[in-house]
């Protein structure tokens, strides 16, 4: 009897292990540092995680149908680059939309390269991680770029604003999530994402289009970058060329760490938003504790570690595995 | 690039047309550098040591790029010691692994030098001199910048600094934090470093770190970077913090920290000007190989630029 009724919380705590680690690691920090639920670094947190956290949103589609995107990092310097300089040549109104434009036009490259043709999405998007780089290089060259009149723009507002107190990355983040939330859990697009990712061979026999479908997965991640640049670029309003490198990786670490499975076909948006908040309060945890920095990498490793064992130990009701 | 094809195609012309042209007293020098269009320090680098090679007709420069990759630049090297040049400069990809690269130079009677960045410690003796900026000197001058500010304010008694370093492992932000953690206490020995948190050389990465900062401590009056890049993200947070008064130095001046002095919301910076960084290096060869006696750190002068003394200096172009 004791043994079914501890299954029984198992199962219903094992869809959010998750979201277990998380409340415990807050409380963790928070005991360890009196100003970490402060109101302000809550907010601070949030506000400085928005721009990993957009990015997170598309990959998690990218995953679940099966692929992935290493090319985001990459795609969001080019972005902000493209942004800030059309800013002083075209104006806010049609720097925004050209951006856009550019960016979901890298992503129909990749989409279509690896929806159409078929092609290993490691090795497109791995390639595309640098090619990239090359445009925003050739772009720029190399130089650093800055909007001219900082003062004088309403640019600003996208990174910088607040509408009702709230600070606009926030806003922008949880829209996002909810529109793509509800696109992914409700809509027949949603279910082929799924269907694509967890067995493709099935999906095709059931007239489920995989080209199309992964195609449009890439070029929802490609919007998620390019708002992602939107926000760096008005939150700094000026950017080097490498603001985005090496976020691919923590990227896909947040979209792993909220439980999408590499393999495709599992994830929700709701998780992922817990993973980039998870990477994003250690980071924020550890500067406040102030511990010398070289050990910071270790631990935020021994953390997500500890989180991912969490999580998993939760699903199948017990720590260790049975062979 | 087009700047490099031209200059590779007149010295291709220069050799075709034969001994006519060719100075008895020509030096062939070659460069081999990090990594050019990574940044604007770089690609400004590259522009002004090919005009000061084009300025001197008695020198005849080769000019390539490593593309931040260590194979190629040791290859490079490799080549440059076939073609049999005069001199090489390396900006290293990385400080220990060309070493055996520079050995092979070395053992070839070509003489090393080496710009911007210095090479480990174990293969000095394979170099014939160093030209760069001194760090250490630089971290200790934004000490005396940030110490002489405070006492115009008054405070020197009682201010507290927090600093914001480059990335975890890399010489220059190790040299400058060192310069400025051993400075600081003995121009101003009642200041108070609270805490020092790594900004990676990243704008946004500081500008997160000061975040943090401004939550945990409500008394900071000056922040230290180890350069603008990353003083200008400081900033940017304790502007939308709403935290005035706070006093920010850092180092390599670029053109936002420029720009932020000029609007007096930065104090200071050190003028780090990648044309001298160039020039010196160029000239660094030309001295060894006229014979003239040469130190082996040979470093350029990168002076301190406050709000005070910057009409003196150009905005820098990076």
């Amino acid at each position: 009897m004791a043994n079914t009724a501890r299954q029984k919380i198992l199962t219903v705590v094992g869809n959010h292990g998750i979201l277990i680690a998380f409340v415990m690691f807050m409380l963790v920090f928070a005991l360890a540092s009196p100003k970490f639920l402060s109101f302000e670094n809550l907010q601070s947190v949030v506000r400085s995680s928005a721009i990993l956290g957009v990015m997170a949103l598309g990959v998690t589609f990218v995953v679940i149908s099966g692929n992935l995107d290493l090319s985001v990092g990459s795609m969001m310097s080019f972005s902000t680059i493209v942004v800030l300089d059309l800013h002083d040549k075209l104006g806010p109104t049609l720097a925004i939309p050209t951006m856009y434009l550019m960016t979901l036009g890298l992503g129909g490259t990749i989409g279509f390269l690896v929806g159409y043709l078929k092609l290993n999405s490691l090795i497109v998007t791995l390639g595309m991680l640098s090619a990239i780089h090359g445009l925003t290089l050739t772009y720029s060259g190399g130089k650093n770029m800055d909007i001219d009149d900082k003062s004088g723009t309403w640019f600003s507002f996208f990174g910088q604003g607040e509408i009702l107190g709230l600070p606009v990355p926030i806003i922008l983040f949880i829209a996002l999530a909810a529109f793509l939330g509800i696109l992914l859990a409700k809509t027949p697009f949603g279910r082929k994402v799924y269907a694509v990712g967890g067995n493709a061979t099935a999906a095709s026999f059931s007239g489920i289009p995989r080209a199309r479908t992964v195609f449009n997965c890439y070029l929802i991640s490609a919007f998620c970058v390019a708002t992602a640049g939107l926000l760096q670029a008005s939150r700094s309003m000026g950017s080097q060329n490498t603001v985005g490198q090496g976020l691919e990786l923590e990227v896909l670490a947040a979209v792993i760490l909220g439980g999408a499975s590499l393999l495709g076909g599992s994830g929700t948006i709701l998780k992922t938003v817990i993973g980039v908040l998870i990477l994003g309060f250690i980071q924020n945890g550890l500067l406040l504790i102030g511990w010398p920095f070289y050990i910071q990498y270790v631990i935020t490793w021994i953390i997500i570690i500890l989180a991912v064992w969490l999580d998993i130990s939760v699903k199948r009701g017990k720590f260790w595995a049975t062979v | 690039m087009n700047t490099k094809k031209l200059l590779t195609t007149a010295i291709a012309a220069t050799v075709l047309m034969g001994p006519a042209l060719a100075v008895a007293e020509d030096m062939r020098i070659g460069i081999t550098q990090n990594n050019v269009g990574v940044d604007s320090y770089q690609t400004t680098y590259e522009s002004a040591f090919i005009a000061a090679a084009e300025a001197n007709d008695n020198v005849r420069a080769v000019v390539l790029d490593a593309g931040g990759d260590v194979a190629r630049q040791i290859a490079q090297v490799d080549s440059l010691i076939q073609q049999g040049v005069d001199a090489i400069i390396i900006w290293p990809t990385n400080g220990e692994a060309v070493i055996p690269a520079v050995r092979r130079a070395h053992n070839a009677g070509i003489p090393v030098v080496v710009t911007n960045s210095n090479i480990a410690e174990q293969g000095f003796d394979f170099i014939r001199s160093f030209s760069g900026p001194d760090n250490v000197t630089q971290g200790s001058r934004s000490a005396e910048i940030m110490c002489d500010k405070f006492k115009d304010m008054g405070i020197e008694n009682e201010a507290k600094v927090v600093q914001i370093s480059g990335q975890p492992g890399y010489t220059t932000a190790i040299e400058r934090a060192a310069g400025f953690e051993d400075r600081l206490p003995e121009v101003c020995p009642n200041v108070e470093l609270v805490e020092t948190q790594p900004g990676d050389w990243n704008r946004e990465r500081s500008q997160q770190v000061m975040e943090a900062f401004l939550t945990k401590y409500d008394d900071i009056d000056g922040v230290y970077s180890g350069d603008d890049n990353m003083g200008v993200g400081a900033l940017n947070a304790a502007r939308s913090a709403g935290r005035e008064g706070i006093v920010f130095v850092g180092a390599t001046n670029f053109s936002v920290g420029y720009d932020a002095m000029a609007e007096g919301e930065y104090w200071g910076s050190i003028y780090q000007s990648p044309v001298d960084d160039a020039e010196a290096a160029l000239q660094t060869a030309i001295d060894i190989l006229e014979g003239k006696e040469v130190p082996f750190l040979n470093y350029f002068d990168t002076p301190k630029i406050t709000q005070d003394n910057m009409d003196e200096f150009t905005r820098p172009v990076f």
